[in-house]
């Protein structure tokens, strides 16, 4: 294992850079409207019949993902920081069927102007686990089937037509 | 493996002491005195250390010989690797999903503004 997986899991964090070909503005706007970051949250192939979130410090989040086989896995969240259009700070959690949740991560997102004219966006996402709860495991693992449902079912889709 | 076992890989993996000692046991099998050297610290010290490693499953001490080497467990650190994978790629398909979904909305708005300068 390299030793900065090491240093990152001992402080059980995640952190992903992305440089987004979007000016800063519209990268925050998509994160901060419900109608347009219920266009692009969750795994490929998920839609988010219920995207509510209450964008002011100590607001809440509730998204419900729905995945391509049907099953909804259902987040809530509450917003800690919002500098727009620079940073947001958020707590999410996911829920198991009775709504206990099973792991609660921090969420740091930092918006930086890139490119000639801002023309870009450095996306830092720094997601940090803060609980986490032996249904954890399976949770995340059915995510990943949705995900590898959706490619059957391109699969089935691409080599039957 | 269990979250308990998880847990206790991360608390084990949380001091920079311990992951030097890990990181020296990468090179091979190591006594407790080879591996207090060069961290100027105690025998107990280390000893404690090592205690909280093993506990973890990261490392091993011999038991045939008398100074009871101790070596490095791959497992352990392979689960905290892919865990760290896991939520690393939880997260890079989120942000593919918002790169396409901003292309999608610029193509659009451009396109817009074009069909306007058309009328």
């Amino acid at each position: 294992m390299p030793a900065e997986n090491a240093n990152a899991a001992a402080r059980r964090e995640v952190v992903l850079t992305r440089i987004i070909d979007a000016p800063r503005a519209l990268v925050f706007k998509a994160w901060i409207d419900p109608k347009r970051l219920a266009k692009w949250w969750g795994p490929k192939g998920f839609t988010n019949p219920r995207c509510e979130i209450d964008v002011r410090p100590g607001g809440a989040i509730r998204i419900d993902m729905r995945a391509p086989n049907g099953i909804v896995y259902p987040m809530t969240g509450v917003f800690q920081e919002i500098i727009e259009p620079e940073r947001l700070v958020f707590t999410s959690a996911a829920l198991d069927g009775e709504g206990k949740p099973l792991f609660e991560n921090l969420n740091l997102i930092t918006f930086a102007e890139h490119g000639a004219g801002g023309a870009q966006t450095r996306l830092t996402v720094q997601a940090r686990v803060q609980h986490e709860t032996a249904q954890a495991a399976p949770y995340l693992a059915g995510m990943e089937e949705g995900w590898t449902m959706t490619i059957d079912r391109l699969e089935q889709f691409t080599t039957s037509a | 493996m269990p979250v308990d076992q998880l847990s206790s890989t991360f608390a084990a993996l949380a001091d920079p002491t311990r992951r030097a000692i890990l990181a020296r046991l990468a090179h091979g099998e190591r006594s407790v005195t080879e591996l207090a050297q060069p961290f100027e610290m105690s025998l107990p010290g280390i000893s404690k250390h090592l205690k909280v490693l093993e506990r973890a499953g990261l490392i091993a001490r011999g038991r045939e010989a008398q100074w009871r080497p101790c070596r490095l467990e791959a497992k352990p650190l392979r689960d905290v690797s892919d865990w760290v994978e896991h939520y690393r790629r939880f997260w890079e398909e989120r942000l593919d999903r918002l790169d396409d979904y901003l292309r999608e909305l610029q193509a659009q708005q451009k396109e817009k503004k074009h069909a306007r300068r058309k009328r």
